[in-house]
């Protein structure tokens, strides 16, 4: 990103710690964590967003579904006013935490601060939900696309 | 202090994300969907005043209207759907635009009789259970793949076939006036060929799913949960030997992608678990070869899932080796839901999706 005459360079980044340094869970239990926003100075943020869902990698398009979604837009809670934050949400009974050959799910925690006049910033942080072995090929499809 | 950043000519993929920006990009959708809708506003304005200054207008018939404003309405359609798409989208991230197409399926009946929202992304499995079995509690529905290969078969040998006679009358007509068209001719031979070609896969396709009879499956609960125990039978139709019928339970994965202007769909077989399996079974005519037998969800089984683009699902396969036909699988998709974790608590809310603030 190109800069104009006197922005400073940001190097903007997410700390967060969930209440379980595993970061496992098991479908339907409450997900805790807390996060601290560094590296933004004093450039102003005005808003964030703060989700939790899952989404798809592997071979197909990458679809997503959303658990938790939460949107701050009042200056007293945003940095750098206030830095950190925190939030919780209860998981639903699926999808788990996936980690197959061609299809893959993954749940994550992404916090993105919106900057005035700056490129928006997303911070992920992946967690799993449920606790399945990976998935082995058996076979070949009889019609391997290329 | 607002940033401002001309576009790139050339640009970087790194995996699914490029370097380009993508307020540029926004723009750029825009001004194309931007343009087809003035495209057919004005084609519209156009067409609708020359049919009006028409001196026969009163006699124009409606057919003749729907056709003259197919161009303008589909411009119109799809420039303004793309600017409506567009502009519900504009400022928003990822997790925001996802957020928004939620609330209307938390607004939506279930129809499922219990909340819509109890197990997101499995699969529905009313389409399983609405078939009551005969000797246990339900009858699976055969997955379509079979059939659907006939059909396709079948529709491509009466198109084809289609033209190759209307080719052939073209043809008779020339001959019958003494005049040959030997370019016409010359076509109609390849054309012809291929007509019986796809006459012949019919048949056999045909054939080869009526000849063996059909197969039954019925198993005693559905859906199933990783870790249990469920009892089916199986029925196969047919007169004569068979040299091996087998029963498994499979997972197979399915991705959907693009590649280019294809969408493409691979599916890959990542667990079979074998049930059963039985040799040289003669079926005497009027009778049908039945086995019961049961098998169990691995426990640490991952459940049925769908969602746009991808696929993991779970399926009862029977695998049919007739001794004198050519052998064939069967699949009979079914559900697992999640494993039990701990107390329900089901009826609690789920997360939820808020604004905090004044909003933008």
């Amino acid at each position: 990103m190109s800069r104009t005459a006197g922005q400073e360079r940001l190097e903007p980044r997410v700390v967060v710690n969930f209440d379980r340094p595993s970061r496992r869970y098991d479908p339907q239990e409450t997900v805790r964590l807390q996060y601290h926003v560094a590296g933004t100075g004093d450039a102003q943020v005005r808003m964030i967003e703060r989700s939790a869902l899952w989404y798809t990698e592997g071979k197909g398009e990458e679809d997503l579904g959303i658990c938790f979604f939460e949107r701050i837009t009042d200056a007293e809670h945003l940095p750098p006013t206030q830095r950190q934050g925190e939030f919780a949400f209860r998981l639903p009974a699926s999808p788990m935490t996936y980690e197959g050959t061609i299809v893959k799910i993954r749940w994550c925690v992404r916090v993105r601060l919106f900057f005035k006049g700056r490129r928006d910033f997303v911070s992920e942080h992946v967690f799993d939900v449920g606790e399945l072995p990976p998935a082995m090929p058996l076979r070949q499809p009889p019609t391997a696309p290329r | 202090m607002v940033t401002f950043r001309l576009p790139r000519l050339f640009e970087k993929k790194r995996g699914s994300r490029r370097t380009g920006s993508q307020a540029w990009g926004q723009f750029g959708e825009a001004c194309f969907y931007g343009s087809l809708l003035v495209a057919g506003v004005v084609f519209t304005v156009i067409l609708g005043r020359r049919i009006l200054e028409a001196p026969g207008f009163a006699s124009i018939s409606l057919w003749t209207w729907l056709l003259t404003l197919l161009l303008p309405g589909a411009l119109l359609s799809i420039g303004g759907s793309g600017l409506a798409r567009l502009l519900t989208g504009w400022g928003r991230s990822e997790e925001g635009m996802a957020a928004l197409r939620r609330f209307p399926e938390m607004f939506q009946p279930s129809g499922r009789g219990f909340d819509a929202n109890e197990f997101p992304s499995v699969p529905p499995w009313e389409n399983f259970n609405n078939s009551p079995g005969t000797m246990l509690r339900y009858r699976l529905p055969l997955e379509s793949a079979e059939s659907w290969s006939v059909f396709g078969f079948g529709l491509f040998a009466v198109l084809w076939n289609a033209v190759v006679i209307l080719l052939a009358v073209a043809a008779g007509v020339d001959f019958v006036g003494g005049q040959t068209d030997w370019l016409l001719l010359a076509i109609l031979v390849p054309f012809v060929a291929i007509g019986i070609g796809g006459v012949v896969v019919f048949v056999r396709a045909l054939v080869l799913q009526n000849a063996v009879g059909p197969t039954l499956i019925e198993i005693a609960d559905h859906p199933l949960r990783p870790g249990d125990r469920c009892d089916v039978i199986i029925g196969q139709g047919g007169i004569g030997m068979f040299r091996q019928i087998s029963l498994s339970l499979e997972l197979e994965e399915l991705a959907t992608f693009r590649q280019g202007t294809d969408t493409r769909t691979e599916r890959r077989v990542v667990r079979e678990e074998p049930v059963a399996e039985w040799r040289a079974i003669t079926i005497a005519p009027g009778h049908r070869f039945e086995e019961r037998a049961s098998f169990e969800v691995p426990a640490e089984a991952m459940h049925s899932f769908a969602s746009l683009h991808n696929a993991v699902t779970w399926r009862i396969a029977v695998r049919v080796e007739p001794a004198k036909w050519p052998k064939f699988t069967r699949h009979f998709p079914i559900v697992v839901l999640p494993q039990r974790t701990g107390p329900t608590l089901l009826n609690t809310p789920p997360a939820g999706i808020a604004t905090v603030g004044s909003g933008r």
